[in-house]
């Protein structure tokens, strides 16, 4: 764990690495060395992106955007430290213009997750194939998942317009 | 030929569970599937925003219907990560026993579902019938059948009642001497073999870049399973074995479901045997006034369908800021279902979705 930390500081200058309690590491760095950093992790055997997940920090004006890797066993029925290792990856851009890179180039199975972060919060993944609907069927003023939406309000103004059954025809 | 556009499912024989798949078809051969999942989007990760730390569990273990223990467990796991609670060593046996009872139900389960598919209608009332009688043992210990709630933050909610470690033995005891004739009907019949082998088939590269985990993977040779890699609960405290095969085809999925099962039951014995005395919960603060320190924390453990993780970040109050669930069956649903789909035919598409374990509730969240 030490050695990729002080691996990734000589390669990459500007992020910030820390180690959390064991096997935890936690990375924050700059947009734009994130997909150089996903590529230098795969490379060095951490190769299962669990999860690509986004944060709405609202009092900050950011989305924190967090891809969670591990690795795969390199020999079928060996266990070795660095197998445990999870590593976070965070960066974060600015709320106003959401906007990213797709990361498919390097990891597959990130395509649904950028889809659903798409739908959710509204972030632009630049080059992603099919950045069309995953789960909603309704139409949003603003993506679902934001800290600023109001679920209440929302469930108020939707359903609220739908009559009751007994006094569909206006009686009371 | 021409080619045609195939809607299949959520209201279709052959799929289980309220999920669609789009599909370009020429004949009978399938071109391109593009998955459609949301029948199922309830947004439980927005509305758990708003609910306090123990308010959320009637919600978390509605995730995944089939099996909701391991989402108590990774959910509780969590919380004590964050809150830095410890928890006592008979907890950590009763739910490692809990866990492998639940893995038992649940592969039950798909088994039902499996073998339905294929027709065999007499394998899927044994197995549905085995796993009540495991629902029987869950009513008893926790009241509820098929959500429970047992597993909480600190420990778990009380402790065995007595005799219960007998019923557990006798109720496994009475299953797994039915292995044999399961064996005869389904997992040697030739029919299964006809129907399972080389469909749906994955390389382990291919599984390693699509993400996959569970039984997927296992059935490729990697015995990869977090139980393992990253032991929790009293996993590294007994002896046992990783069951995989070579394949990659649904068949290979089917046999290591199967050899999971009585690798669970034999783990149940002898957690049983070690088992400690003591308390089985650590009392954590009241939960109206339960603020739990700002941090992050990405966990895992293995469900009965592959890595299930959490990703939660609290800010310091008493509600999560933002809570993230990894299921298992998202990538096997989407990214892999989609790639394996291809080139099969109409016919195999239940085939290839259950033997992947794909649970539509999961996906949608």
């Amino acid at each position: 764990m030490k050695l990729l930390k002080e691996k990734l500081e000589s390669i990459f200058s500007s992020i910030q690495v820390s180690i959390l309690k064991q096997d935890r590491l936690i990375i924050s760095a700059q947009k734009d060395v994130v997909l150089s950093i996903l590529s230098f992790l795969k490379s060095s055997g951490y190769a299962h992106l669990a999860l690509v997940s986004c944060v709405d920090w609202l009092d900050e004006r950011e989305f924190e955007l967090v891809y969670v890797l591990s690795a795969y066993m390199q020999k079928d029925d060996e266990y070795i430290d660095k197998e445990k290792a999870n590593i976070i990856l965070k960066t974060r851009i600015s709320r106003e213009n959401p906007e990213f890179l797709t990361v498919i180039s390097i990891f597959k199975n990130a395509e649904p997750y950028e889809r659903e972060i798409h739908e959710f919060y509204g972030i632009d993944f630049k080059g992603h194939p099919r950045l069309t609907p995953l789960f909603l069927e309704r139409e949003y003023k603003m993506p679902p998942f934001r800290k600023d939406f109001d679920t209440r309000e929302y469930v108020k103004e939707v359903f609220d317009k739908i009559p009751f059954v007994d006094n569909k025809d206006g009686k009371k | 030929m021409r080619e045609l556009e195939l809607y299949f499912g959520p209201q279709h024989l052959g799929m289980v569970g309220n999920f669609s798949i789009t599909l370009k078809v020429e004949g009978d051969r399938i071109l391109e599937a593009n998955a459609n999942p949301g029948y199922l989007h309830r947004g439980f990760e927005k509305l758990m925003e708003l609910r306090n730390w123990i308010q959320i569990f009637p919600m978390v273990c509605r995730i995944n219907v089939i099996e909701p223990d391991s989402m108590e467990m990774v959910y509780s796991m969590a919380v004590e990560k964050l809150a830095g609670i410890e928890v006592p060593e008979r907890a950590n046996y009763i739910r490692s026993i809990y866990l492998e009872l639940a893995r038992v139900g649940s592969h039950l389960f798909g088994l039902w579902a499996y073998a339905n598919m294929l027709g065999f209608d007499t394998v899927a009332q044994w197995a549905m019938y085995h796993r009540d009688l495991i629902l029987d043992l869950f009513e008893e210990l926790t009241g509820g059948r098929v959500y429970h709630i047992y597993i909480w933050p600190g420990g778990v909610r009380r402790d065995f009642p007595e005799g219960f470690n007998e019923k557990i033995v006798k109720t496994l005891h009475s299953i797994g001497g039915c292995v044999p004739d399961y064996d005869d009907t389904f997992f040697n019949n030739r029919i299964f073999y006809e129907r399972a082998k080389d469909i749906g088939k994955i390389t382990r590269e291919e599984a390693k870049e699509m993400g996959a985990t569970g039984q997927a993977l296992r059935a490729t040779g990697m015995k990869y399973d977090i139980r393992r890699v990253e032991p929790y609960a009293a996993y590294d405290k007994v002896s046992w074995d990783v069951p995989t095969r070579e394949d990659g085809d649904a068949f290979s999925r089917i046999w290591v479901i199967r050899d999971e099962m009585i690798e669970s039951v034999h783990m149940i014995f002898k957690l049983l045997d070690k088992m400690p005395d003591g308390e089985v919960y650590n009392k954590v603060p009241n939960p109206f006034k339960w603020n739990i320190p700002k941090g992050e924390a990405y966990v895992r453990c293995e469900s009965s369908r592959g890595e299930l993780g959490l990703y939660l970040v609290s800010n310091g109050g008493d509600k999560p800021y933002r809570i993230h669930f990894r299921t298992p069956s998202y990538p096997h649903g989407l990214t892999v279902l989609e790639k394996v789909l291809k080139n099969e035919s109409i016919a195999d598409v239940g085939n290839i979705m259950i033997s992947l374990y794909v649970v539509a509730p999961e996906i949608d969240r």
